[in-house]
C-alpha cells in the first residue's frame, strides 16, 4: 500500500493490527500492506503455533512489535524476565519496529488485601507528566534499548484521569523522553480525541491538532488510528462529539471504524511530520479482514491526496 | 478544574503508583491519590479501567480454562475470574503466564464444594495450555540407535516439550474429552463422565503435544508412573526395573513414537 506522490516521491507505509482472527484472511490472499504490527506478549512462548504464525506473516511483511506490558513508566522498573523475552522476540523476528506504551502497570499495591508482592495490572495505566516520572520512564527506556540494541517507539496513552500536580503538558514531557532517550513517538490520533473529549473539549479536533503542533518536528516514528466508543453508551443517535450526551467517558476499544474527526487529526499530524509510517488497530469486535483493508486503503489514500 | 488540590500529592511516583494500583484494585479511591478530576467524572474514569481489568482477567482466563469456563458457563466463570484476579492478580505482562494458581483456589473456593473435580479439571486445562506453548519439538531418530547398544544405565528416555502426567481421583480425561465433543457422541461422553464421578473414579492424563495442539490421553497407572519416571530423568535400566516385568517396553516405546511422545535418547548425566 505504499504510495509514492507527489513532486518530492513521498512514499508513505500503511499496516494494520494483525490479529488472530485475521490470520487465515492474511495468507489465504496477502494483501499489499507495507507491514503489520502485533502485540508483542502474544508471542513469547518458546514454541507453538502462535511463533510459527508469526514467522508466516514475517516471510510475507515487515512486523512491527508493539507490547503493552513492559510498563516503561513503572517506579518498581521493568521485569527482568519480560525484558527477556521481549529481546528473544526481536532477535527472533528482526522486526521493523518495537514499541510501547507510556504508562505504568507494575507496583507493590499499597493495601496488603491482596498480598505483599508486585502486580502487574495489564492495562495502560496513566503517569503524571512531572521531571521525577521523566527521569524513571527515560531510564527504564535506555534499559529497554540497551538490551534490545535499537531505539524503541513510545506511545501517547488515552488515560481516563490524570494527576493534579502534572508540572508539563504531555506534548512538552513526550519530547523531553525522546530527547533524553533517542526513542520515538509513536503518535496514536485515537487516542488524543478520547483524552479531549474526556477533558470536556468544547472543540476536541482543535485541542488534538494543537497536541500535534507542540510537537517537535522529527519526533514521530509512527502513527496509529483506531475507533473509540462510549463507556456508558448513550441514547441511539447521540455521538460522544455531541454536546447533547451525557458526562460519560469514551474508550479507547479499538473495537469500531476510525471517527471522521480523528481521520481529520491524521490529516494534520501527516501534515506536520510528513511521511509517517501509518497503522489502524481493530482489537476488539474485530470485522471482516476487508472492512480493516478498507480502512488502511483510506489511510493510504489520504496520504496520497495530501502528497499530491 | 481541580477538585482535590487540597490533598496532598504523592511524596513519590512510586507512592502514587501503588495507590492508584490499590484504589482500582479494591474499587474505593484513595484520598491520596490527588486526581484532576472530581466528583462523578474521577468515579468513570476509574470504573473504567476497573471494567478493563475484569474484561482481561475473564478472556486470558477463558483462552487457557476452557474446559473449566465450559462447565461453569460464561456469567460464572466471569464472576469468578473476577474474584480470582482480586485474589491473585497477575506478576507478569504476558497474560498467558497467569492462572497456574487457579486450580488450588477453586479446591479452596467454599461455593465450589460441590465441585470437587473441577480443580483437577483446572490443573488439566493448564497443563494442556502450558503444553501448547512449550518448545517445539523434533524427534532425534539417530539418537534411537543408543537403544541396541549401549547401556541401559546410562541413558534415558527424552520426552517432547510440554509433555506431562496428572493424577486425579476424579474421572479428569472423560470430562475434557467430553467438552470437546458435541451431539451423540457428546451425549454418551457425558453419560460416561456421570457415571465416572457417581462411582469417584480416578484417571491418569497423559498431555503431548501432536502438531500445535496438545492431547490429553488416559493412562492406565502403571505408564503413568513410568511416564513420570521418564519426565523426572531417570534412566532407563532405573525405570524399567520401577515399572516391573509386567510392563511392556517394546509396546510402549512403539506408541510413543507413533503418538510423537518421543523427542530421543540421551547419555545420563553422570
Amino acid at each position: 500500500m505504499s504510495f509514492a506522490g507527489g513532486a518530492a516521491g513521498v512514499e508513505i507505509d500503511i499496516g494494520i493490527g494483525l490479529g488472530h482472527a485475521h490470520y487465515a484472511a492474511l495468507f489465504e490472499a496477502p494483501p499489499a500492506l507495507d507491514f503489520v504490527e502485533v502485540h508483542s506478549e502474544n508471542f513469547f512462548a518458546d514454541g507453538g503455533a502462535a511463533l510459527a504464525v508469526l514467522h508466516r506473516a514475517r516471510a510475507l511483511y515487515p512486523i512491527s512489535l508493539h507490547g503493552v506490558g513492559l510498563a516503561l513508566g513503572s517506579a518498581a522498573g521493568l521485569d527482568p524476565w519480560h525484558l527477556e523475552r521481549l529481546a528473544r522476540l526481536v532477535q527472533r523476528i528482526e522486526p521493523v519496529r518495537v514499541s510501547d506504551h507510556a504508562c505504568f502497570a507494575r507496583a507493590v499495591p499499597a493495601s496488603d488485601a491482596f498480598g505483599a508482592g508486585m502486580v502487574h495490572a495489564n492495562d495502560l495505566l496513566p503517569i503524571a507528566f512531572t521531571e521525577a516520572q521523566l527521569a524513571i520512564i527515560a531510564a527504564n527506556v535506555m534499559q529497554v534499548q540497551e538490551r534490545i540494541g535499537r531505539p524503541m517507539l513510545v506511545e501517547n496513552l488515552a488515560s481516563y484521569v490524570s494527576f493534579v500536580d502534572d508540572e508539563m503538558t504531555e506534548p512538552v514531557f513526550l519530547a523531553a523522553l525522546c530527547r533524553r532517550t533517542g526513542c520515538s513517538l509513536l503518535l496514536d490520533v485515537n487516542n488524543l480525541m478520547v483524552n479531549a473529549l474526556n477533558a470536556g473539549s468544547r472543540e476536541p479536533l482543535g485541542a488534538c491538532c494543537a497536541f500535534v503542533d507542540a510537537l517537535p518536528a522529527g519526533i514521530v516514528g509512527e502513527i496509529h488510528l483506531a475507533g473509540y466508543a462510549d463507556a456508558e453508551p448513550a441514547e441511539a443517535g447521540v455521538d460522544a462529539t455531541d454536546e447533547k450526551r451525557s458526562p460519560s467517558i469514551v474508550v479507547d476499544d479499538h473495537g469500531s471504524r476510525v471517527r471522521p474527526a480523528v481521520w481529520a487529526v491524521f490529516e494534520h499530524a501527516l501534515r506536520r511530520f510528513g511521511p509517517v509510517p501509518s497503522l489502524v488497530e481493530w482489537d476488539t469486535d474485530l470485522p471482516a479482514f476487508e472492512v480493516l483493508l478498507g480502512e488502511a486503503r483510506h489511510a493510504a489514500e489520504l496520504a496520497e491526496r495530501l502528497a499530491v | 478544574m481541580v477538585c482535590l488540590a487540597r490533598l496532598a500529592t504523592p511524596t513519590s511516583e512510586a507512592q502514587r503508583q501503588r495507590e492508584l494500583l490499590t484504589a482500582l484494585r479494591t474499587g474505593t479511591a484513595s484520598a491520596r491519590v490527588a486526581l484532576r478530576e472530581c466528583g462523578e467524572r474521577a468515579a468513570r474514569g476509574l470504573e473504567a479501567y476497573r471494567a478493563n481489568a475484569e474484561s482481561i482477567a475473564e478472556r486470558a482466563l477463558a483462552s487457557t480454562f476452557v474446559t473449566v469456563q465450559t462447565m461453569l458457563g460464561r456469567s460464572d466463570f466471569k464472576h469468578l475470574a473476577c474474584e480470582f484476579w482480586r485474589a491473585h492478580p497477575p506478576e507478569r505482562g504476558d497474560l498467558a503466564e497467569w492462572g497456574g494458581a487457579l486450580p488450588a483456589w477453586l479446591a479452596g473456593h467454599r461455593k465450589l464444594t460441590a465441585w470437587p473435580w473441577l480443580a483437577d479439571t483446572a490443573r488439566l486445562d493448564f497443563a494442556v495450555h502450558g503444553a501448547e506453548r512449550a518448545k517445539d519439538g523434533v524427534l532425534d531418530a539417530h539418537s534411537l540407535s543408543q537403544l541396541e547398544s549401549a547401556d541401559p544405565a546410562q541413558l534415558r528416555l527424552v520426552l517432547m516439550p510440554g509433555t506431562g502426567v496428572l493424577d486425579s481421583p476424579w474421572p479428569i480425561v472423560s470430562i475434557h474429552r467430553a467438552h470437546q465433543l458435541a451431539g451423540e457422541a457428546g451425549e454418551r461422553a457425558f453419560a460416561e463422565v456421570r457415571a465416572g464421578l457417581a462411582a469417584q473414579r480416578g484417571e491418569h492424563a497423559l498431555i503431548a503435544r501432536r502438531g500445535w495442539r496438545a492431547i490429553v490421553y488416559p493412562l492406565d497407572a502403571a505408564s503413568a508412573a513410568w511416564t513420570r519416571d521418564l519426565l523426572d530423568g531417570f534412566d532407563l535400566a532405573a525405570a524399567l526395573k520401577r515399572a516391573g516385568e509386567g510392563f511392556d517396553f517394546t509396546a510402549w516405546l512403539g506408541t510413543a513414537l507413533r503418538e510423537a511422545w518421543l523427542q530421543g535418547v540421551a547419555a545420563c548425566d553422570n
